[in-house]
């Protein structure tokens, strides 16, 4: 094959359409470095739910039903700390190493890889620590409201509707995030696969 | 910066069909090259540079927004696809929203060689933006022309 590819007509209609003229002003800047602080404002607080979660199911628990604080203490103390601890590693798994503008020497073969990796890698750390002790907290309330249950023979019922919708929600999340955790593995063995034909 | 506005607007398009979004994407590539010259020591082209960070942009734009029930495609795969619309809704189509909306179908990397292709860029400056053989460059234009082909000249046949 020759360097020169045959102009064609789809390369014409690619060119055919209208384009703007995009200028960096300091302006424009500064407005674009306002947006990526917000959004890692807005992301920071994301990570920040797990732990929030817990303490509320915490606070209402020992609240609601001070006779159980023996089962409720260590349970949830144990979510709380599992949760805070998982702030500090999901924030250090969050952030890219290379940002884009960092990686002109890199090619789109690498990088691409490269990203897929890190996002893979992200959602196997919101698994382990914000969805884990979420779901710890959530089974821990679900035990104390059974146990609660055995003794008033009216509350639990009542409750299967809650429990219910908890299941289906951590059940369809459990799904939707598999199916991404194959997709991308799919597409790293694709790229995987590429790689090996280069070399040969 | 000139030189390249129009392509770079081009291959926001490729990315991302929103147009809302697809400003947004023009400006953090924008805002990404302009980050990046300072660290340009002429190693490669400045061209291969421009695309290639413009790429790395649109990539991680595309790995991020991906969508639970939208799975992006091989060529392999686009191959196959039946189109699925008749004739009389395909002469409707303006034949520039298809073509996008064919690119916007495929994985990063094919969307790398099929924009730079329609670009005008030569195989060997393709295989430097992206990484990929000669060969493999060469075999996967030959796969795109395949099917741009079957997805607007059979269509042709129809009308």
């Amino acid at each position: 094959m020759g360097d020169e590819l045959p102009r064609d007509e789809f390369k014409a209609i690619w060119h055919s359409q209208p384009t703007g003229t995009s200028t960096m002003t300091m302006k424009l800047i500064r407005s674009k470095a306002r947006d990526l602080q917000a959004k890692t404002r807005r992301q920071l607080l994301g990570t920040v739910a797990a732990p929030l979660a817990a303490a509320f199911l915490y606070a209402f628990g020992i609240r609601e039903f001070p006779a159980l604080e023996h089962v409720m203490h260590p349970l949830f103390a144990f979510t709380l700390v599992w949760s805070l601890v998982g702030l500090y590693f999901l924030n250090r798994g969050m952030w890219s190493t290379v940002m884009p503008g960092d990686a002109g020497l890199s090619t789109g073969l690498e990088f691409c890889r490269g990203e897929i990796e890190r996002r893979r890698y992200l959602l196997r750390r919101v698994l382990l620590w914000s969805l884990g002790p979420v779901l710890l907290a959530i089974g821990t309330f679900i035990l104390v409201l059974a146990m609660i249950g055995t003794k008033d023979r009216g509350l639990f019922p009542n409750g299967l509707p809650f429990l219910a919708l908890v299941v289906v929600w951590i059940l369809g999340y459990f799904v939707m995030r598999g199916r991404e955790q194959r997709e991308l593995k799919r597409e790293l063995d694709e790229l995987n696969d590429l790689e090996k034909d280069n070399s040969r | 910066m000139d030189q390249f506005g129009s392509s770079l607007d081009r291959l926001a398009r490729a990315y991302e069909a929103d147009p809302e979004k697809r400003r947004d994407l023009s400006q953090d590539i924008h805002f990404q090259l302009w980050r990046s010259f300072q660290r340009y020591d002429g190693r490669c082209s400045l061209r291969t540079w421009v695309y290639r960070i413009a790429h790395h942009v649109a990539t991680s734009h595309v790995i991020r927004e991906r969508r639970i029930f939208w799975s992006l495609v091989t060529l392999e795969e686009l191959e196959t696809f039946p189109d699925k619309e008749g004739p009389e809704a395909a002469t409707r189509r303006v034949n520039l929203d298809r073509l996008s909306a064919l690119v916007q179908r495929l994985k990063p990397l094919d969307r790398q060689v099929i924009v730079c292709y329609l670009e005008d860029l030569d195989a060997a400056s393709i295989g430097e933006i992206t990484g990929l053989s000669p060969g493999n460059v060469a075999v996967r234009i030959h796969r795109i022309k395949n099917v741009l082909v079957k997805w607007f000249h059979e269509e042709k046949n129809y009308g």
